[in-house]
């Protein structure tokens, strides 16, 4: 049977829209309608809302589950002089949207595969991190759970590190007492990894690790991998993508990290962020008039970065190895604050491809895999701690 | 004051105007030192040696910023490798205002009472003075109905949606309401009411409430956004048509317009859409293009910027209202507005544009109008003032 024609008029469309998307997005009721009307026209299909094509659920999840689609995603597609949102990504959300109205996709299926990030305006696909193969890894349920608080977030636009923090206060408290507890039983040097995404809140977390295990009289020491990044024209140029060996200076890092672990000072390289340089060219050789970092040995080696386990040569040289991972609605909101506006790092339309594109092939690359060897997952937008069992037996002893 | 040691040393520095900062704007204090510190990186200095920045005397500072000289100089939208650039001389104004909060030059006092710190624009902006001595005596010297002012609470938002922006304008916003709904009453129908002030100050909004009050009085209303009557935005960069004058518009049609409205028959006026007008600069009907038809009303509001109070238009007014909130408040309200929510603008051109734009807006169209005005809403003060001809009218 013919189905039937799709007649409704731009206002009923919107006052439709608006309201089922309060159902998606909390956030949407505290915006007036005019406000979610000007946030529609950023979307708005090239002839109307009935022009646009549905596909079937199905084909939808096979589409956003395979790396191909995100491959294909374009950070910085043009529009005359300016960076525009990408094709398939505005495609995705105008035809989310046309489903919902239509009643084709229901409320629970958009929120099972997609969330809704109102400042961008754009739906992304939701990350799936706790696979049944990391689930098995960490025992099958977690070693302690809390409340919820991140969940307040979804009335926010952007996030914070302030508010981040309170909301994390008691997962939080539980990794640096575990780790504490590890430290003392693992004995020192040792060194700990956290991985973990961008704007995931590793840098913190291990800011206020350190302050703890100070406060025990030992000495603590950091390496940022960022650091041992190569020049971000190099990456791009070669179209080397930001994780594994080839995006660093590899053996670099390897003896860095050898090094450090034999009590000896370090010396490694330095990432400007601003302007995508390293003080180090290719050969790993300090470049002219560029500062390296210097790193004192220490009984306690922090690594934060994205891969920090995710190359098996490195992982006999990490003692305690840590996930610390934010659920990428959070991260979104939190970067919106931090790299948008407070850094002002990116241009809007960039910033929104590229977070769409990374997110899955970042966690199907490089989180799940370390989940699936890490000793201790810490999930704070599900507030809950994961270890292996091993780790359980030590922390409950 | 602080020593040198400490304005050379960038992490004590910084620490220092952070500290300092959250006395100037609450909403600074939301934020962490790193935070803050990420953004402050904007304006470090060579070698982060903010020692080296040069501070004017508060004298020639004030002297600067109460000129226009210095706002028709900012460049809004100077690119370098084909992007938009934050105007040099703004920067160079907050890095100044920075250092010299730090060393002590510039007391807490002095710059809140000249500046405000936008946290989202993380940029100083000179605070427009509206109420001079002459509209406060055009007023009778103080409001006709002061409200809690709740838009206070607002200081540590960075970007403020509608719903919030109403909730605190409840009071004075009913207050108009009713004092319009009177003054109607009092000077019959039909009737023109204008309604101007600056973007952002929820103009459009108090107007569509307005509309539905009237309605629920069984009165036939209309609304005409003053934009309508612009001239094609290409045709008027062109001729460097800057201000919103006479020459900005379809000035004759809007005359037109104003006669029929007040015989009471119906009126069309242009459209005006993605900057571009129904209407050719001659007042022609472009081809196949489509005005706006109005059937005739009992009470049309005209809401826009033009300055009402010319000879030739204010005769056609019956009470002219200037609708204003203050630009910190205005500036948040865009943030999310016209920057989260419609992706409008660039990033730095909207922070050059609004630092240029308020003084000069303030200085050539809002001011003028406030000193002819019937009425001013001042929604950040929760103040209504009234000229003492319209109290009287009131008060019967």
């Amino acid at each position: 049977m013919k189905p039937p024609e799709f007649v409704m008029n731009p206002q009923q469309f919107l006052e439709t829209l608006y309201l089922v998307m309060k159902g998606i997005n909390p956030a949407v009721g505290d915006m007036e309608l005019y406000e979610f009307k000007y946030g529609m026209d950023t979307v708005f299909p090239n002839d109307d809302w009935a022009s646009i094509r549905l596909s079937e659920p199905d084909k939808i999840e096979n589409l956003v589950n395979s790396s191909s689609f995100y491959d294909k995603i374009q950070i910085k597609p043009m529009k005359g002089s300016k960076i525009k949102l990408d094709d398939e990504i505005t495609f995705l959300t105008q035809m989310l949207f046309t489903g919902l109205v239509k009643g084709k996709y229901s409320t629970d299926w958009v929120k099972k595969h997609f969330f809704f990030d109102l400042r961008g305006f754009y739906f992304l696909h939701r990350t799936e991190y706790l696979t049944e193969e990391v689930k098995a890894h960490l025992g099958g349920k977690p070693f302690a759970c809390f409340e919820c608080k991140q969940k307040t977030f979804e009335h926010q636009q952007s996030v914070g590190y302030k508010e981040f923090k309170a909301a994390n206060t008691e997962i939080d408290g539980l990794l640096i007492n575990s780790i504490k507890k590890l430290i003392s039983v693992k004995g020192i040097p040792i060194v700990v990894a956290i991985a973990g995404q961008t704007a995931a809140g590793k840098t913190e977390i291990v800011e206020r690790l350190r302050m703890e295990v100070e406060k025990e009289g030992r000495t603590v020491t950091s390496i940022e991998m960022d650091n041992f990044l190569t020049a971000r024209d190099h990456r791009e140029a070669n179209g080397i993508h930001s994780l594994g060996k080839k995006a660093l200076h590899w053996e670099l890092f390897l003896k860095c990290l050898e090094d450090i672990t034999h009590g000896k000072k370090i010396t490694t390289p330095r990432y400007d962020f601003i302007d995508g340089d390293s003080s180090h060219d290719l050969n790993g050789y300090l470049k002219p008039g560029f500062t390296p970092v210097e790193i004192d040995p220490a009984d306690i080696i922090f690594i934060e970065g994205n891969f920090p386990f995710l190359i098996q040569e490195v992982a006999h040289l990490i003692g305690i190895k840590v996930v610390y991972l934010t659920d990428d609605a959070v991260r979104l909101q939190r970067k919106w604050k931090r790299d948008v506006d407070y850094r002002k790092k990116y241009d809007p339309n960039y910033f929104r491809n590229r977070f769409f594109k990374d997110q899955f092939p970042m966690a199907e690359k490089c989180y799940i895999p370390q989940l699936e060897v890490c000793d201790i997952f810490v999930d704070t937008t599900g507030a809950a701690l994961w270890t292996t069992p091993e780790i359980a037996r030590v922390l409950r002893d | 004051m602080t020593s040198l040691i400490h304005i050379k040393d960038p992490l004590q520095f910084s620490q220092i105007l952070f500290d300092l900062m959250q006395k100037v704007n609450a909403g600074i204090s939301e934020m962490e030192l790193y935070e803050f510190r990420y953004a402050l990186d904007e304006y470090a200095p060579e070698n982060q040696d903010w020692s080296q920045i040069e501070l004017k005397d508060i004298q020639q500072i004030e002297n600067m910023i109460t000129g226009r000289d210095f706002f028709d100089k900012i460049q809004i939208r100077k690119q370098v490798s084909g992007k938009i650039i934050f105007d040099d001389e703004i920067k160079k104004l907050t890095r100044m205002l920075f250092v010299g909060l730090v060393k002590g030059d510039y007391n807490l006092e002095w710059v809140k009472k000249w500046f405000y710190f936008d946290v989202r624009g993380f940029y100083f902006l000179v605070r427009t003075i509206y109420f001079t001595p002459e509209i406060l005596a055009h007023f009778g010297g103080k409001p006709y109905k002061q409200f809690d002012p709740k838009q206070n609470r607002l200081e540590v938002f960075q970007g403020l949606g509608y719903k919030d922006f109403k909730e605190c304008n409840r009071e004075t916003d009913q207050a108009l309401i009713k004092l319009l709904k009177s003054l109607v009453a009092v000077k019959g129908t039909p009737i023109l009411i204008t309604l101007a002030g600056p973007t952002a100050a929820g103009k459009t909004e108090i107007v569509s409430r307005l509309k539905e009050a009237f309605e629920q009085n069984k009165q036939k209303v209309t609304s005409i956004e003053m934009d309508s009557f612009l001239l094609d935005n290409d045709y008027r960069d062109d001729k460097g048509i800057k201000t919103l004058g006479k020459e900005a518009y379809h000035f004759d049609l809007f005359l037109e317009c104003m006669d029929d409205i007040h015989h009471t028959k119906r009126v069309t006026i242009p459209s005006y859409e993605k900057s571009v007008s129904c209407y050719d600069e001659n007042g022609k009907l472009k081809p196949g293009a489509h005005p706006i038809v109005l059937e005739p009303a009992d009470i049309v509001f005209l809401e826009g910027n033009f300055p009402f109070h010319i000879p030739e238009v204010s005769h056609f007014i019956d009470i002219k209202i200037v609708y204003l909130t203050d630009d910190p408040i205005r500036l948040k309200r865009k943030w999310k507005r016209d920057l989260d929510y419609r992706k409008k603008y660039e990033f730095n051109y909207f922070r050059n544009r609004y630092f240029r734009t308020q003084f000069l807006r303030a200085e050539d169209t809002y001011r003028p109008l406030m000193q002819e005005c019937d009425l001013v809403v001042d929604t950040t003060n929760a103040a209504l003032w009234a000229t003492p001809p319209l109290q009287r009218i009131l008060s019967k």
